[in-house]
């Protein structure tokens, strides 16, 4: 397996025998949300897309995959997701065979989906590498398999000796423990472990230091700390998730 | 008494009944203008009768009026307080005169307002922001077509401010319904009368009428040791002598440790803008009846509330500019014609040369400009949105034309309809063609922005450890910049964020010093640059005695700087900037005033950050910065970057300074808010805030902050002048020694300023890690010699204790097994091969040393890659970006995911 990383994105793409290009979290009609909360920013739905558009370019892949929280809101559609989704998904259809898994945000988005596209929420295999958004519990035979997820937003702040010098989207890669996660691990197989995808929407970020300290998905609870590497959107090798942690310690 | 015979006789008969034997210069002069339906603006002491002085004319005319017909005369002060003081006042004249008058402001309840809707008072006292309101309501906006003056109180505390800009426009919106009503400014001394008259009264003629100050100013300054204690006991004497006085300090934790240690004397009283109204109402009363003799205060009794008599004025400390000098020593001899008398208490040799240099300039009268607002873009969007709501819909030309009436929306065409368009943006308003329509939502943005002041939300601070609340934060500030893991300042302790969430920002105790952070506790009041360069020429000249009689100052100056000169050390003055080495590193001393240093620092700040990829932390006050470096960074490098500066080029510089730093999101923050863009009580959890604010790049927005930033808060063109002076040779520059004065003041403004890429960050983060790194080293000649040790602790050349040779091989600790193979007597093929790497391995270290160590150390880098590395022949950066690159592509490949 290889993987380029598409820091435009943030995206990568993962090769065995296929070129699939992966995309977490576009949280899709966000702005409603946003609103909801006081902050008040006219839909950015479209250079979003223009962004996917060039993402899709610039890998040349065979399929996409979605690693779902396509749309935002819950526990249903808005008025600016009706409108939106159906032109979005067939625009990116009309370019390339899409697979969806579809995340906790994903309610209803069936209806926008055609047979085929959508995949199980506690995720399959497909040419050879696990996939799924990430919130639930992993299906029990992707142990074994790299698990590629999103759901967690990871953004890493780089410190120097005297502050805060970057921040920004950022991967994990971590072995997960397979038994409280309920996979099935053979003796025979390999590691079991996750990479995080940072979310392909432009605001969504979640610090790495929170996700790892303060869990909230399976998978990041079962995640194992040491060993863990981070990544940069570039696929910049940052090291250890110690390299951030010591900076918080001295 | 002249002046009152062109009065209504029963205006005449009420001033001769309240007791006035004769009239004040003020008021001679101007009741005749005013009488005369003249715009003018009064610039007099504070207890020369303003008040009375617009007033008794404005009596005059409002007895001619036809009873009823809505508001007649509007009087605008920018204090609730003063609004309280001006209304007791003037309900005597009225209730004699048969007008009536009303207050109105945030305090006033629901039922009086009602009752001023359905019938208004002549007189209506309010604030600007109440004024705001005025036009929200169909029915009070009727009520505004009569109005006939419009007085402004203590105007040169609103015109220089967004407060200001705003009223200006309010003023213009006033006219659509009032026509011409005559504007009638009272204000303290400034350094530039004509500059608020225009503000006041736009292309309008306003005469300026103005009452000198300082020929009645008696100050002192009285030099009284740097020791608190000893401070205290010197003002507790100064208080034993008859009469009453105020004193001046200027930061609430002062008048505090100050009320405390007085506080047994029984006769002294604290009042300060954190303390409730209820106690501060009570100390004034107090003060005003006698009962206490001295007030410790703030700038909250600047302005002109009547406290009764006030004999005497100490200020403690500097009072940082000259204009807040004469109007703090103004409060003292409350009564006409007499003089007032000051003392400032100099607290330090920085202190004691600035008080001095302010004391004289106050008795020569030349006071601080102050400097209106123009082309204020969130003044411009605020307005627009009361506009929208008080119209419903409205031509943009409309709107272009009420704004030009003011005399700050001039020259910029377009920023009327970029502000809209940014609006629309944020869904306040919708445009439909040339015209604006409002929206629901822009009456509820108004409801809480009637205000520019930015009254925002405090975000309590919660240590974990003692579990206790231990301040607060700006909510701009923490949504600006606080992060995870972030390092801040607040009651001068340092502390590291663990979580903001549920509307607290959760922290513990930090240790560190470095990476310590905005301090962003009240804002402080800058020391202009004429100031700092004439404290700095006294340490050239030493004539101390030119401008004080006092013996203890002369003598503590003088001592100063002989001891100065005795530690062999340079004295920095206006002439000279020193550069002094420290641990934490580098003081820049340079006498240039809050606003200019701070343009300066922040410049030098990003060239030193760009040049070596790392956080500087600034920090600084008039007379020295303190830039927070790593050590390799020494004052000969900050030298070098400072006489590199080219004046031309030094505000693009700035601006780019700016962009990632806490000061410049805290202020984007505060006027995104003013745009509509985030409400008052946004929730900005779960969002990576930093990126949203991305979206104001080359917006309206994005201008306004660096517009107000480097107006208001730095001075960027006096920075490149005082850089020009240094090309001329003008100012010199040289290294010295840590000083007296280097190791002096400081702390009044922080901040940091990132390199402007990411790569240094990188890069400084590889290094670290590398440095960090395992390695095993293995000698490849006896074989039978290895050590474990981090990259960093590696020789530069590693050798072999054993045998000697150099012949060492760099291995990752998980490579432990492979040197044990090495060893065996007979090996098979794959156990040659892993030999022959080993060997390779050693030989790359034999010819590069410790620089194929860390290759070597690497993720991923084998004796393939480091070999690579190697034959780059880089050195420095350029070296660990190949590093970098040879990382990324491993990370890349099938060996890294399986």
């Amino acid at each position: 397996m290889n993987i380029e990383f598409l820091p435009g994105g943030p995206a990568a793409v993962i090769e065995n025998d296929e070129r699939i290009l992966v995309i977490a979290d576009l949280h899709f009609g966000i702005e409603a949300d946003l609103a909801a909360h006081g902050l008040h920013f006219r839909s950015r739905s479209e250079t979003r897309l223009e962004r996917v558009f060039h993402t899709i370019d610039e890998a040349d892949p065979d399929r996409l995959v979605l690693l779902g929280d396509i749309k935002h809101s819950i526990p249903s559609l808005t008025w600016q997701e009706y409108h939106e989704l159906p032109k979005i998904l067939g625009a990116l259809r009309d370019k390339i065979p899409l697979v969806v898994f579809p995340g906790n945000h994903d309610i209803g988005i069936e209806r926008f989906l055609i047979a085929g596209e959508i995949h199980p929420g506690e995720g399959a295999v497909i040419d050879g590498v696990g996939y799924l958004h990430g919130h639930m519990y992993p299906a029990p035979d992707l142990a074994g398999h790299l698990l590629v997820i999103g759901h967690h937003h990871p953004q890493i702040s780089l410190k120097d000796e005297v502050g805060c010098a970057l921040q920004g989207p950022a991967y994990i890669r971590a072995e997960v423990d397979c038994e409280r996660l309920g996979l099935k691990n053979r003796p025979d197989d390999p590691i079991t472990r996750a990479l995080f995808f940072p979310a392909f929407n432009e605001i969504a970020g979640y610090d790495i230091t929170r996700i790892v300290n303060d869990p909230f998905s399976p998978i990041s609870r079962c995640m194992k700390k040491d060993g863990a590497e981070i990544i940069l959107a570039d696929g910049t090798y940052i090291g250890p998730l110690r390299m951030i942690e010591d900076n918080e310690s001295d | 008494m002249k002046a009152i015979e062109i009065l209504d006789p029963r205006v005449q008969a009420c001033v001769k009944k309240r007791g006035f034997t004769s009239l004040s210069e003020a008021q001679q002069q101007s009741i005749p203008l005013i009488h005369d339906r003249k715009n003018i603006i009064l610039i007099a002491p504070t207890g020369t009768g303003k008040t009375e002085s617009a007033m008794f004319p404005v009596f005059n005319g409002l007895l001619s009026l036809p009873a009823g017909g809505g508001f007649k005369a509007i009087y605008i002060t920018p204090l609730r307080s003063l609004n309280r003081d001006i209304l007791s006042r003037m309900e005597w004249w009225c209730s004699e005169l048969g007008l009536r008058v009303g207050v109105r402001h945030g305090d006033t309840p629901m039922g009086e307002r009602r009752k001023q809707a359905l019938s208004p008072p002549d007189l209506l006292i309010t604030t600007p922001e109440t004024l705001q309101a005025l036009f929200m309501g169909k029915v009070l906006r009727k009520h505004l077509k009569g109005i006939k003056y419009v007085i402004v109180d203590e105007i040169h505390e609103l015109a220089g401010s967004k407060r200001g800009a705003q009223l200006a426009v309010a003023l213009e919106r006033l006219h659509v319904y009032a026509g011409d009503f005559q504007r009638i400014g009272l204000s303290a001394t400034v350094g530039n009368p004509e500059d608020i008259a225009t503000y006041f009264c736009g292309a309008r003629p306003c005469t300026i009428v103005q009452v000198p100050v300082a020929k009645h100013l008696e100050i002192e300054v009285k030099y009284v040791g740097d020791d608190f204690k000893h401070q205290t006991e010197v003002l507790a004497k100064s208080l034993m002598r008859d009469g009453s006085t105020l004193v001046f300090v200027n930061t609430r934790v002062t008048a505090e440790a100050l009320g405390h240690a007085l506080f047994s004397r029984g006769d002294v009283e604290v009042h300060h803008g954190s303390l409730s109204k209820e106690v501060r109402i009570d100390a004034e009363e107090r003060f005003k009846k006698g009962e206490i003799r001295t007030l410790i205060c703030t700038s909250s009794m600047e302005l002109g509330i009547d406290i009764g008599r006030v004999d005497h004025v100490i200020q403690f400390g500097s009072p940082r500019e000259v204009a807040r000098l004469v109007q703090r020593v103004g409060r003292a001899g409350h009564r006409l014609n007499t003089i007032s008398r000051g003392t400032i208490f100099a607290t330090g040799f920085d202190d004691l040369l600035e008080s001095l240099v302010i004391a004289k300039r106050a008795k020569a009268n030349s006071l601080e400009r102050v400097v209106p607002h123009r082309n204020a873009a969130d003044v411009l969007a605020n307005q627009v949105a009361a506009i929208a709501v008080e119209y419903g819909e409205i031509e943009v030309a409309r709107i272009q034309e009420i704004i030009e009436r003011t005399s700050l929306f001039a020259d910029r065409d377009t920023l009327l309809t970029d502000v809209c368009r940014q609006m629309e943006e944020h869904r306040l308003i919708r445009l439909d063609g040339s015209r604006i329509i409002t929206t629901g939502r822009a009456r509820r943005y108004l409801a809480s922005n009637l205000s520019m002041i930015h009254d925002e939300r405090k975000v309590p601070i919660f240590d974990m450890v003692t579990r206790r609340t231990v301040g607060t934060l700006d909510e701009s500030f923490v949504v600006g910049w606080v992060h995870t893991g972030a390092v801040f300042i607040t009651k001068g302790q340092l502390w590291r964020v663990l979580e903001i969430a549920d509307g607290k920002l959760t922290v513990e105790p930090a240790k560190k010093a470095t990476g310590e952070l905005p301090s962003w506790e009240g804002e402080q009041i800058p020391v202009p640059y004429s100031v700092a360069r004439e404290a700095g020429a006294m340490r050239r000249t030493r004539a101390i005695e030119d401008y004080t009689g006092d013996k203890e100052g002369i003598t503590f100056a003088g001592k100063f700087l002989i001891e100065m000169d005795k530690n062999r050390s340079l004295i920095p003055t206006d002439e000279l900037i020193t550069l002094e080495n420290i641990d934490d590193g580098v003081v820049v001393n340079v006498c240039a005033g809050h606003k200019a240093n701070e343009a300066l620092g922040r410049v030098i700040s990003i060239l030193i950050s760009a040049r070596h990829g790392t956080v500087v932390g600034l920090e600084l006050d008039a007379y020295r910065m303190l830039l927070r470096l790593p050590s390799a960074i020494r004052a000969a490098d900050v030298r070098d970057v400072l006489l590199s500066l080219d004046p031309a080029t030094m505000p693009g510089i700035l601006r780019l300074a700016l962009k990632r730093t806490a000061l410049f999101k805290w202020k984007l923050v505060q006027i995104a808010k003013k745009f509509g863009a985030i409400d008052p009580d946004a929730d900005y959890e779960k969002i990576s805030i930093h990126r949203l604010l991305d979206f104001f790049d080359n917006t309206v927005v994005q201008a306004e902050a660096y517009r107000e930033l480097l107006s208001e808060y730095m001075d960027i063109d006096t920075a490149a002048a005082l850089v020009s002076l240094i090309r001329e040779g003008k100012i010199q520059v040289a290294l010295g020694p840590h000083s007296l004065i280097g190791a002096g003041g400081l702390l009044s403004s922080r901040d940091q300023i990132p390199p402007p890429t990411a790569d240094a960050a990188v890069l400084a983060t590889l290094k670290k890690r590398l440095d960090g790194d395992d390695i095993l080293l293995a000698c490849m000649n006896c074989r039978n010699w290895k050590s474990r040790t981090i990259v960093s602790r590696v020789a530069d050349h590693p050798q072999c204790p054993k045998c000697g040779a150099r012949l060492v091989a760099a291995l990752k600790p998980y490579e432990e097994e492979q040197y044990a193979i090495v060893s065996r007597e007979k090996k098979n093929t794959e156990e040659r091969a892993v030999e022959q790497r080993l060997m390779r391995n050693a030989n790359i270290v034999l010819s590069s040393g410790k620089k194929a160590v860390i290759a070597l150390s690497a993720r991923g880098v084998g004796p393939e890659n480091a070999s690579r590395i190697l034959a780059t022949l880089t050195d420095g950066d350029a070296f660990y970006r190949e590093i970098l690159k040879a990382e990324r592509n491993f990370i890349q490949t099938h060996r890294y995911w399986t």
